[in-house]
């Protein structure tokens, strides 16, 4: 009895269809559970793509089939996922998955079975230090994000203190190191890191905490709506520090400057981009509108990252001429590619070295204000609460 | 010195303020888990339910949030109600464990029902009261939406309090939770008690939905984090009883925001579950339990 | 058991083992290695949870504490990994004695609210300790099998499942565990014919947290990298209590039964159903609560029994 439900059980994942007709790409996102809402972004980035690619024929003469597996919002799903879309559909490579801890939980399963793993937009350092071959990172990482804000914080003023505020998950707590790292380096001192648990109604004595600091600048790592209740409750504290930098995510989302977010009090805030609507990379406009017209809003840069995923996998596919993963793989090494995400170049580690904006909110909108060469406006200071109105 | 007195009221002031919301919650699992021991996982799922439909009548009617809980609270008394036909009462004679499972599934179709319906997005309310800050004095200031809560719920505080102690609904509630037994035999319809029961205990859960949109935000998974937390918040107060969980509600507010001010945010959860775990040891039944646990 | 059921299931799992010479995909062999994983934590939950009739929802604490401590007392300590393997156990036993001391004490619901809180004060310090632990970021554990990983780590499971099942079945009767269903069925009756209710659920939950840690560790090496949401996350402990209740608790083949019908049913639905595959498990949860009160094997034991009764 026990065994007869055993072999069932194993026969009948026995199921691979074979079909020729379609380039089958395997991509492993958090379509429920925690991130379902990035999940779904990147799904959306994924499907702009797949129109644009499958209008222009598709590669190698053949329309894309995207394969999605959801992760679940959890690293050994996404493991699960690598196996099942290498061993089962026999996908040549894979692009994903959300969040940097699923990311890096696939690294070694990818690198194992010798397929190439493009990474939209996992942030943390650690994904890019397993030397694993396989790997390739399109956004730019956490450290880069330190290295950004203090280079713009060491030419405006360069002040001396820095408060980090972050939320107790993989995003917050890789972000939160590298600038403690990089700050300390830099001969800053780092008055006040403070983790919280995420999504939670009330920050206000975690901010009391934090003035009770006097730092000069706050560094925040923190989702949207976090970012919205964190601004809000700063101002009832009264926390006015020269700047109110952050790591982008929360603080660089659509809707952080509006009403849907936290309007008003976005006001004068410091990010990181990864990419704007407004970016000057050619392609980036129309990227905005499809996207929009899909969806009805505005995409993220997420949603950005998983569109150049995809445009990168296909364009090294087509430079292969091949559906073998190790050739696919030496194609992607060599891109040289220009998309609305930005120009696209791995070095040898597999990281593109993306260029980080920084921007300020000002009149309710993103303006980049560093680095120079990108710079649109001026930054404006940021007035205390009180002088606020 | 001094700056750090100030510092210290206005955490627990805050945190009088946020454990108001959490009172609420807890009450009505104090109302649901007192009459018929229903260990409910799916409270924060119901939570969840409210919230969205407190802000489905601001998005596409207008109607101010703190006008809205009411309708929330309808609509929740009505799917406790059904739940509770349905569901709950067919397993009501069965062991804690298939009533956990149940309701751990009832969580699971809540929260992927509601992001297939409505998607994975996250949704925010916006509304003027949300910039109004009461100052008193020069060292403190309190948001207004969480005073306009903290009212609602005193009120519904003592209202819920008042209608388990006065009416006769209320009476047969404590002879169910007492022994069930006992008062079937007294003539009281216990099933259909106890759907109402349920049914106000959500209810209430509806009423907290709506008072948290405006200051917090919506997404599919909201009300996990809650159901937790309204355990604890039972458990301290005391098995069944209202005005343990009320009270219980918001000490651990205040608890909550001073271990966020001395110790780190990120500890506050961690002290949370301490001290459940230090009354269950010292004190099963809660501050203000009588009952056997 | 009867020495022809001992026999058919050694026969039973002997043959499980050679599963791997029929199926060689990764994807497979991990499907089938979380089949028995969650057997075996099933079946270890149930000498708890079933035996003794203490829902406990907080076994990922065991889980987690078995994951770390394979992975800390290697990475931090340069302890070799079958010792550090052994010694994650050992935390976990050591964990089991002030968790159970504490838990005991309380009836029912209250037990297993308790439960909870242990394992997440357990995954928040985790989380809150990065310097120890790696937080969130993530901590590397090291690599049990160095060849052919799917295939070692399924007959381990495999093995991990057997020797929870043997153990099941040498204490379901044994003094022990009459002594453990006792204590399920009336606490007080059984303390007055003198059962030492405290040290008996002591150590079946002492047993339990072992069987889970070595599970918890396996895993961990399997997946080479672990944070506190996924090791030490209440998500864990619902899933080991769901397979156990479920399939049946209290009986022996339960666990595997529900193991095998839910782990490879949230598989199938997660590839059939798409975004949707939580609302069509929560559906299959329910109903099976609604309709097989007993657990699947109870269940079916049931209407066994009721068929073949004499007229």
């Amino acid at each position: 009895m026990l065994l007869v439900v055993l072999f069932v059980g194993a026969a009948c994942k026995g199921r691979a269809p074979e079909e020729a007709r379609s380039f089958r790409i395997g991509v492993i996102t958090s379509l429920t559970g925690a991130a379902a809402a990035f999940g779904q972004a990147h799904k959306n980035g994924y499907t702009v793509a797949l129109a644009e690619l499958n209008a222009r024929g598709g590669v190698l003469g053949k329309p894309i089939e995207i394969l999605y597996y959801d992760d679940q919002s959890k690293p050994d799903q996404a493991v699960q996922g690598v196996a099942k879309l290498v061993d089962q559909d026999h996908v040549p490579i894979i692009l994903g998955a959300f969040s940097s801890e699923n990311t890096r939980a696939m690294i070694p399963a990818v690198t194992q079975k010798r397929v190439p793993l493009i990474m939209p937009t996992a942030t943390a350092d650690n994904v890019m230090e397993s030397g694993s071959p396989w790997v390739f990172r399109i956004c730019a990482g956490s450290s880069a994000y330190a290295g950004a804000t203090l280079d713009f914080l060491k030419n405006n003023g360069a002040p001396k203190t820095l408060a980090i505020v972050y939320e107790n998950t993989n995003f917050g707590q890789a972000n939160a190191g590298s600038m403690k790292t990089a700050a300390t380096a830099a001969g800053m001192t780092v008055v006040a890191e403070e983790g919280y648990q995420a999504s939670s109604p009330d920050y206000k004595a975690l901010l009391q905490r934090v003035l009770a600091k006097e730092p000069e600048v706050v560094y925040f790592a923190s989702y949207l709506l976090d970012a919205t209740t964190l601004m809000r409750q700063s101002e009832q504290v009264g926390l006015s520090p020269k700047y109110f930098t952050s790591a982008g995510t929360g603080f660089a989302a659509a809707e952080f400057p509006t009403e849907k977010g936290a309007g008003k009090y976005a006001e004068y805030t410091v990010s990181l981009a990864q990419w704007l609507p407004t970016a000057k990379w050619p392609g980036s406009k129309e990227f905005d509108d499809a996207f929009t017209k899909l969806t009805g809003a505005h995409p993220a840069y997420h949603a950005a990252e998983a569109y150049a995923a995809l445009i990168v996998a296909a364009d090294a596919i087509n430079r292969a001429k091949s559906d073998q993963p190790a050739a696919i793989a030496d194609a992607i090494r060599k891109t040289q590619l220009t998309t609305p995400f930005g120009p696209v170049q791995f070095d040898a580690k597999g990281q593109n070295a993306h260029q980080v904006l920084v921007t300020q909110v000002q009149g309710g909108q993103y303006k980049i204000v560093w680095p120079a060469d990108a710079a649109e406006v001026k930054l404006v200071p940021t007035p205390a609460w009180s002088e606020r109105h | 010195m001094e700056a750090r007195l100030w510092s210290a009221l206005q955490a627990v002031l805050n945190g009088l303020l946020t454990g108001s919301l959490y009172a609420l919650i807890g009450m009505g699992m104090a109302l649901i888990f007192g009459v018929m021991r229903i260990v409910n996982f799916a409270h924060g799922a119901f939570l969840m339910l409210g919230m969205y439909a407190t802000y489905v009548l601001f998005d596409r009617l207008g109607v101010n949030p703190y006008l809205g809980f009411v309708a929330a609270a309808a609509l929740l008394f009505v799917v406790g109600v059904l739940s509770y036909q349905l569901l709950l009462r067919r397993i009501a004679e069965r062991s804690d464990f298939m009533q956990i499972l149940l309701t751990l599934g009832v969580s699971l179709i809540l929260t992927d029902g509601v992001q297939l319906l409505f998607g994975a997005d996250y949704h925010q309310v916006n509304i003027p009261l949300l910039d109004v800050n009461l100052h008193l004095g020069r060292h403190i200031s309190l948001n207004a939406p969480w005073l306009l809560s903290f009212a609602i719920t005193l009120a519904l505080a003592v209202g819920m309090f008042l209608f388990v102690m006065k009416s006769r609904f209320g009476r047969a509630l404590r002879a169910i939770a007492q022994n069930r037994y006992a008062a079937s035999l007294m003539g009281i319809d216990v099933l259909r008690t106890q759907a109402l029961a349920f049914g106000l205990g959500l209810a209430a859960v509806g009423v907290a939905g709506g008072l948290l949109l405006p200051v917090f935000y919506l997404y599919p998974g909201v009300g996990d984090q809650f159901t937790l937390k309204a355990f604890v918040i039972v458990v301290l107060g005391g098995m069944g009883s209202i005005e343990g969980a009320a009270i219980a509600g918001v000490v651990l507010g205040v608890v909550e925001s001073l271990t966020s001010l001395y110790w780190g945010n990120e500890w506050a959860l961690v002290v949370d579950f301490a001290i459940f775990l230090l009354v269950l040891s010292l004190r099963p039944s809660g501050l203000f339990g009588s009952q056997r646990v | 058991m009867t020495r022809r059921r001992a026999l058919l299931a050694a026969a039973g799992f002997g043959l499980c083992l050679l599963v791997p010479l029929v199926v060689s995909q990764d994807y497979q062999l991990n499907v089938l290695f979380r089949v028995f994983l969650f057997a075996a934590l099933g079946l270890a939950w149930n000498l708890v949870g079933g035996y003794a009739g203490q829902l406990s929802l907080g076994h990922a604490a065991f889980f987690g504490i078995g994951a770390y401590g394979l992975t800390l007392f290697h990475q931090k300590l340069g302890i070799p990994v079958g010792a550090a393997l052994v010694l994650g156990v050992l935390a976990a036993v050591a964990a089991a004695l002030p968790i159970g001391r504490v838990a005991f004490r309380l009836r029912g619901p209250y037990f297993a609210l308790a439960t909870i809180a242990f394992a997440e004060v357990l995954r928040l310090s985790a989380k809150n300790l990065h310097d120890l632990t790696g937080g969130d970021v993530g901590a590397q554990a090291p690599a049990l099998f160095a060849t052919n990983p799917s295939r070692w780590f399924y007959w381990s499971a495999v093995a991990l499942t057997a020797l929870a099942f043997a153990v099941t079945a040498l204490t379901a009767r044994s003094r022990f565990g009459y002594s453990l269903q006792a204590i399920r069925e009336d606490e007080d009756t059984a303390l007055a014919c003198g059962i030492d209710a405290a040290r008996t659920k002591l150590l079946a939950l002492a047993i339990s947290a072992a069987l889970t840690a070595l599970g918890g560790a396996l895993y961990a090496s399997l997946f080479l990298y672990i944070v506190p949401d996924q090791v030490l996350a209440i998500d864990i402990s619902n899933e080991i209590a769901i397979v156990a209740m479920l399939g049946g608790a209290g009986t022996l083949i339960g666990p595997i039964v529900g193991a095998v019908l839910l782990e490879t049913a949230s598989e199938l639905f997660k590839n059939v159903f798409h975004e949707a595959h939580l609302l069509i498990y929560g559906v299959l949860i329910v109903l099976v609560v609604l309709f097989l009160p007993e657990g699947i094997v109870g269940t079916v034991t049931g209407w066994w029994r009721r068929r073949t009764k004499a007229p």
